[in-house]
């Protein structure tokens, strides 16, 4: 699972979800992607369990890329707990990810395989998305 | 390559509000700059100027009350999701002038059926005549084997084209596939407690 091995900060702010993705929203590596449709916290386990969906299905062939690093710490204050007395304890690491951005890519596999494979990634995946293909200049 | 007449008109207004008012009316905010010449902020119609973009490095012929000016596509924004055109920067060309444009390389031949075609660069950047730039430039792939890499020199050239980008880029990579079963590792509850509370103790020590 992608965890950052060291961070400044051990309790951040939550971050932005307003506006857009400002670059990533290309294919770059691989020929079809998956790009969020809309803003979302994407935790480590979430990005673990599409990129094992995607590998499951294309089995030996293909090669998937991770463009997002969960690097941000999400902290949570226990159950029925009283305000105040400080900031929750980290609980996940999550990638901010915001709408346009191309969150996996893959290639080396027939287009039909591949769009399965994203389709059941999707799945486990906290936003509405869809596949993408590399445009062809 | 193919010229495309667009006819354009000059922009009296600037900033957020009057770009997305253009929009609107369907024309899309762009500015014509290069040789030494001030700047020229026009408006463009968004349907005919998609139709052209298509192709790339299109030639665009700019009719400004009736002063035409000879432009190439330097840089294009489109919006992340709609995909529909925001601005575009026009750079001045003259006819017979020499300029560096990326060009981009499509492949042509069947590869090692072993291996995984892992493509680096999409285009490459040469220089042309402003008026015979290449649509798209071939690189053969036939026979490929797996574990090798085909690089900007093997890219066939036009003539009148010269490679501007580093002979030894590579285009395409052709890796061997992995011919054992991934293993997924299924992290245990308790291993995973243990992982979110990691970073902290580092911070701690």
């Amino acid at each position: 699972m992608l965890i950052p091995r060291k961070v400044k900060h051990r309790k951040q702010h939550h971050p932005s979800r307003s506006g857009a993705s400002k670059g990533g929203t290309q294919v770059a590596f691989g020929d079809f992607g998956i790009q969020a449709l809309a803003p979302a916290y994407v935790t480590n386990r979430q990005i673990e369990a599409a990129r094992i969906a995607m590998t499951r299905y294309i089995k030996r062939g293909g090669k998937v890329w991770i463009n997002i690093y969960p690097d941000r710490p999400l902290t949570k204050k226990p159950a029925e707990t009283r305000m105040g007395s400080g900031k929750g304890s980290p609980e996940w690491w999550i990638a901010n990810v915001k709408p346009g951005r191309i969150m996996f890519e893959i290639s080396g596999v027939t287009e039909a395989v591949a769009t399965e494979a994203m389709r059941l990634a999707i799945h486990k995946l906290p936003m509405k998305c869809r596949v993408v293909k590399r445009e062809e200049a | 390559m193919a010229e495309v007449s667009i006819k354009g008109t000059t922009r009296t207004e600037f900033g957020k509000g009057a770009s997305r008012r253009a929009r609107v009316a369907g024309l899309v905010p762009a500015v014509i700059y290069g040789h030494g010449e001030k700047p020229l902020h026009i408006t463009l119609p968004a349907r005919e100027l998609g139709v052209a973009l298509k192709e790339s490095n299109v030639l665009l012929n700019i009719d400004i009350d009736g002063k035409a000016e000879l432009t190439l596509p330097k840089s294009v924004v489109r919006h992340p999701l709609k995909q529909i055109l925001e601005h575009i920067d026009l750079v001045l060309v003259r006819r017979g002038e020499k300029v560096t444009v990326s060009v981009p390389v499509h492949l042509e031949g069947k590869h090692d059926p072993d291996g995984i075609l892992e493509t680096q660069h999409n285009s490459i950047e040469v220089e042309a005549e402003a008026t015979a730039i290449p649509k798209f430039l071939v690189l053969n792939i036939e026979g490929m084997a797996a574990g090798t890499s085909k690089h900007a020199s093997d890219v066939i050239l036009p003539a009148g084209t010269t490679l501007v980008s580093p002979e030894n880029t590579i285009i395409v990579h052709l890796s061997e596939r992995s011919t054992a079963v991934e293993e997924v590792a299924v992290a245990a509850p308790a291993a995973d407690a243990a992982a979110a509370p990691a970073a902290d103790a580092e911070k701690k020590d």
